[in-house]
């Protein structure tokens, strides 16, 4: 809540300071009775202080105003797009805990061996691509040579591989370090030793014992890193054409309708802070030794 | 929320870690040299000017007619347009993490600094702030302050000041806690004093190493904005803009992007190159994300 007043009251002001907004939503033909008259609808005739309290005031109740657009509710809009992003982010997140646990174990787990180090390294510099490149090569692979997949819009479960995938990318590599570096201090731990001693193999290991300790650091990264991967599905919806939200925020920038861009921030910051409850009670189920401490 | 940084995840991975540093810096420098050399004769080692059209010579593949990496829709030579890239990518990003590490510097000062509630207010604001997806804030303030070269650099600088704050602001306590911090606040000296020559002298190599991070961060977001049609305005040549012509002429010409995909690429692993280089030459683990 303090982080949607804050961005709020910053994009009142940087609005206000750059420019009457009744002269944005008039056009420039209008005469000065028209000014007048869209002052006084959208309160813009009142003096600034009032029209900040109000406008915060708004704002604390999730009320955004309707689209300058559209004319229908900023919020409605919004809440209507939210399925399909969610939907496009839960299979990057899914997508990125089974390929980082894997991979991450195949890294991690003998980490000083020659193809281990290439294979770091590969991660290394995978992270130096952007999403949107990745998103692009996919397209040229699958939709353009391969014509195997769709490359626009939401038609369906098969339309939905490429955008998650290149959503995943957006946080991929950091998610596979993170693991490799986990498992390799697991494997180190003492019931790892002990596990060992006691005849357990070394998959049995691997699987039963290391990887559900990791399990937990992965999960409370992609949670912190949850607000980069909505910042990745900007983009991937562009590229993909995907009806969610940050196409909507996109075209409402290029459209100048504020209250949808207000209402897609403050939607975005209440999901956020969501996403990271959700993982903050996730993690004391995956592991045991936190579920004391809960208070 | 868990307490598990990745910090020095590079480092595990590199036993003798102070040789993976020169290594790492060697392939650095010489990333940047490339960069260099195609920022300042990179239009001439072209031969074309980037701004001009020729439109019977439209969509050229790599190598036809002289053009290095072929034409885009308007005959525009893309060796040419991706050098000027160089020209207009760079600046950006770098004014950018200029305006974010000094708000990001001065914030994080002021809040290791301080104790009482202005630590643990600014500390609060920014765990929150850390975590709101940075590019829908700045898309945000693009809406407002308008396109191009100046409004790009404000709204990246304005989203990505938190990342130097948090982890200036852990530096500062760090440094704080110093003997030679001690001695000098016992022998009298006023704090702003003490801030700009201990406590600056002792977050540099931290305040460099970030830089590095950012700056290749801040490289990535401004060709996703320009991707979007945010960033830039359109005649720019910038590596986004580009990237977003190559899309539309994916199927006639899908070489289009190899050009500015691998400009981007090669800017931010150098960067990070650098930075990761630096971090494990000077031995500490700074960049936790």
């Amino acid at each position: 809540m303090i982080l949607v007043v804050s961005i709020s009251t910053l994009l009142f002001f940087m609005l206000r300071v750059t420019g009457d907004p009744a002269l944005v939503l008039a056009g420039d033909l209008s005469t000065d009775e028209d000014l007048a008259r869209i002052r006084s609808f959208y309160g813009l005739d009142k003096p600034l202080i009032i029209q900040y309290i109000l406008f915060i005031w708004q704002a604390l109740r999730l009320n955004f105003g309707k689209s300058l657009v559209s004319f229908e509710d900023a919020m409605g809009l919004v809440l209507e797009k939210m399925p399909a992003t969610v939907e496009l982010a839960l299979a990057a997140i899914l997508l990125n805990l089974v390929v980082a646990l894997l991979v991450g174990a195949w890294l991690g787990y003998r980490p000083q061996r020659i193809d281990r180090r290439i294979g770091l390294f590969g991660v290394l510099v995978s992270q130096g691509i952007p999403g949107f490149v990745i998103g692009l090569i996919l397209i040229q692979v699958f939709a353009v040579h391969l014509k195997v997949l769709p490359s626009i819009g939401n038609q369906g479960l098969h339309s939905l591989i490429l955008p998650s995938i290149t959503l995943a990318s957006f946080m991929l590599p950091r998610v596979i370090r993170l693991t490799a570096a986990n498992v390799d201090e697991a494997m180190r731990e003492d019931y790892v030793r002990t596990a060992r001693a006691s005849g357990a193999t070394s998959r049995i290991v691997l699987f039963r014992h290391v990887l559900p300790n990791t399990l937990v650091g992965t999960l409370a990264l992609i949670g912190v890193q949850f607000g980069f991967l909505l910042s990745g599905s900007l983009i991937t919806e562009t590229l993909f054409a995907w009806p969610g939200v940050g196409l909507q925020l996109i075209e409402a920038v290029r459209a100048l309708d504020f209250p949808v861009v207000q209402a897609t921030v403050a939607v975005v910051a209440v999901l956020v802070f969501v996403v990271q409850a959700v993982v903050d009670a996730l993690i004391p189920l995956v592991d045991p030794r936190l579920r004391s401490r809960r208070v | 929320m868990s307490s598990s940084q990745p910090g020095g995840i590079t480092r595990r991975f590199l036993p003798h870690s102070r040789l993976g540093a020169p290594a790492l810096l060697i392939a650095g420098f010489l990333g940047l040299a490339v960069v260099i050399v195609l920022t300042v004769w990179g239009q001439s080692i072209a031969g074309f000017d980037p701004g001009k059209q020729n439109l019977t010579d439209r969509l050229l593949p790599p190598g036809a007619d002289g053009h290095l990496l072929g034409t885009d829709k308007l005959g525009k030579d893309i060796f040419a347009r991706v050098a000027a890239g160089f020209r207009w990518s760079i600046p950006v990003a770098l004014l950018a993490t200029a305006i974010s590490a000094s708000i990001g510097t001065t914030i994080g000062v002021i809040a290791g600094w301080n104790e009482g509630w202005i630590r643990s207010s600014l500390s609060r604001f920014m765990e929150v702030a850390i975590s709101f997806p940075y590019l829908v804030l700045a898309v945000a303030i693009i809406g407002v302050v308008g396109r191009g070269f100046f409004a790009l650099s404000l709204s990246l600088g304005l989203v990505a000041w938190v990342s130097f704050a948090r982890v200036i602001y852990a530096e500062t306590r760090r440094v704080k806690e110093r003997e030679y911090v001690m001695a000098a606040r016992l022998m009298g000296m006023g704090a702003l004093r003490i801030i700009l020559t201990y406590i600056g002298r002792g977050i540099r190599p931290t305040l460099v190493v970030m830089c590095a991070f950012i700056f290749a961060d801040l490289l990535v977001a401004e060709a996703g904005l320009s991707f979007l049609g945010l960033g830039a305005s359109l005649r720019d040549p910038t590596w986004g803009n580009m990237l977003s012509d190559s899309r539309i002429n994916l199927f006639e010409a899908p070489w289009m992007m190899y050009g500015p995909a691998s400009a981007v690429i090669l800017t931010v692993l150098t960067a990070n190159m650098i930075g990761d280089g630096l971090l494990q030459y000077w031995g500490r683990g700074t960049h936790q994300q």
